[in-house]
């Protein structure tokens, strides 16, 4: 009975997690698309809903351990219990709600990978985690993965301006927002690829572990649709605050930028995983948007803002480890601390979207930054430039 | 832990993803870019600094612009295919 109680509960809050990791990343596909008016913001996320769930059902080969290496497993190693990947996946969430509601792109992988950190630091010492691992796995591409996306970027909009005369012959707005489209789309669907397996090899592991599925075999059916329907879900539903960041706070993104930006972001995405040397999609498009900003004249860069998301990225695996650890602490007691543990996730993730609903960012008001400036945009639509 | 790694992270791995990434992304830019700019040529400027329409009046097009910028358009539509069979494990 404590085992279908710790399945249930993780399978649902690993819905939750593939929920807020479709909400999170609708940004990084689709906020410049949105912020050039090269799709209205409601196409612009059924596009990517419909793509996350596409993915979800493209691939098969699922990620044996979500873990990576990181945690010890096997022989000689840790045995990561059900309860362990619950209390990971509420750090995840967590943080997830957290950096959603301050607007903040951040690595929803880094968050779980965090959250089962602390989680098995708590399960099971410091031995159990391979930290060596982790500065290869996760510190050390955070650094250098928005640098790679910012440079390519940066390179490929300085070319898009100056071939087309600084976006001045005739077409060339117009055509820029038809190829940010179909780049942006290449990027929603490796993420749905991508995305949806992690937890569709959660909700695996956990079955394997309790016992309710056989060691070594797939996903259930009803894992993978369950899977992809809560990132597409989520991916519809829309983190309108990241979107509102990525594409106008960081700078505010033209349609060559926007192009330049998605391609480049495409490209080092697609390239990076197919090499085996897969890259967080988040750190690549927010790294791309920043390339897209230098790379044109006259265009400001708000290193204010790339401040506090740089400061976001550091804190996601502590922060979410710390969360993570929490919960395992108390989880690990009993079942009713398991449920205790469940309930205060519920109050906290209920907490960061009232705090949200009072400062709300819609689709309605996803390309307004300040006061002034929205005035200013309401009298010149964005499909149309200023007036 | 082999010679080409520091710090756990196989550098040289990393430099080819940079270089193909970088070098995908600027070819297919620039392709369409140039494409686009093909495409417009025979028209006067009429795209405003601020990405205004002032004029939709079209002018005519060399054939050779035309074949250029659908052969540049072309190179791109490759592209998109190609990021179609590296994002589908079916194809491969």
């Amino acid at each position: 009975m404590d085992a279908l109680i710790t399945v249930l509960l993780v399978v649902t809050i690993a819905l939750v997690f593939d929920f807020t990791n479709g909400f999170h990343d609708t940004a990084n596909a689709m906020a410049t698309s949105v912020a050039t008016g090269a799709l209205k913001p409601k196409v612009a996320v059924t596009i990517s809903a419909v793509l996350n769930l596409v993915g979800a059902f493209l691939s098969t080969e699922v990620a044996k351990t979500i873990s990576q290496g990181i945690i010890k497993e096997g022989d000689g190693g840790v045995q990561i219990t059900p309860t362990m990947i619950f209390a990971g996946l509420v750090g995840a969430v967590l943080w997830n709600l957290g950096t959603w509601y301050l607007g903040l792109p951040s690595s929803s992988t880094h968050a779980l990978f965090g959250g089962l950190i602390g989680a098995a630091i708590i399960g099971a010492g410091f031995g159990s985690v391979d930290f060596g691992v982790v500065l290869s796995k996760v510190v050390l591409p955070a650094l250098f993965s928005p640098l790679v996306a910012g440079l390519v970027a940066l390179v490929a909009t300085y070319a898009a301006y100056m071939i087309t005369k600084q976006a001045r012959s005739r077409g060339a707005d117009a055509g820029f927002r038809h190829g940010q489209t179909i780049s942006a789309s290449l990027v929603s669907l490796a993420h749905g690829t991508n995305d949806a397996q992690k937890t569709m090899g959660v909700i695996t592991l956990t079955l394997i572990a309790a016992g309710y599925q056989g060691a070594g075999t797939g996903p259930q059916f009803w894992v993978v649709a369950s899977c992809g329907l809560a990132i597409a879900l989520g991916t519809y539903l829309g983190g309108w605050r990241i979107m509102r960041t990525v594409g106008k706070r960081i700078t505010d993104v033209q349609p060559a930028q926007g192009f330049a930006a998605e391609t480049s972001s495409a490209a080092t995405i697609l390239i990076s995983s197919h090499l085996g040397f897969a890259l967080s999609t988040t750190q690549v498009t927010s790294g791309a948007v920043v390339g897209s900003g230098l790379g044109k004249k006259l265009a400001t860069v708000h290193w204010g803002v790339v401040g506090r998301i740089a400061m976001a990225w550091l804190f996601t695996l502590p922060a979410a480890a710390l969360v993570g650890g929490l919960a395992a602490w108390i989880a690990s007691t009993s079942t009713v601390g398991l449920i205790i543990v469940a309930v205060l996730a519920l109050a906290g993730g209920l907490g960061f979207v009232f705090l949200a609903r009072r400062h709300p960012v819609t689709h309605d008001n996803v390309n307004d930054v300040d006061e002034d400036y929205s005035a200013s945009r309401e009298s010149a639509p964005v499909t149309t430039g200023k007036a | 832990m082999t010679s080409d790694k520091f710090l756990g992270v196989d550098w040289a791995a990393f430099g080819i993803v940079f270089a193909v990434a970088f070098a995908a992304a600027v070819v297919i830019v620039s392709f369409y870019a140039l494409g686009l700019r093909l495409l417009a040529v025979g028209s006067d400027d009429d795209t405003g600094a601020d990405g205004s329409i002032v004029s939709t009046a079209r002018g005519t097009r060399p054939l050779g612009a035309t074949v250029g910028a659908f052969a540049c358009l072309a190179v791109c539509v490759a592209a998109v295919l190609y990021g179609l069979y590296l994002i589908i494990p079916q194809f491969h």
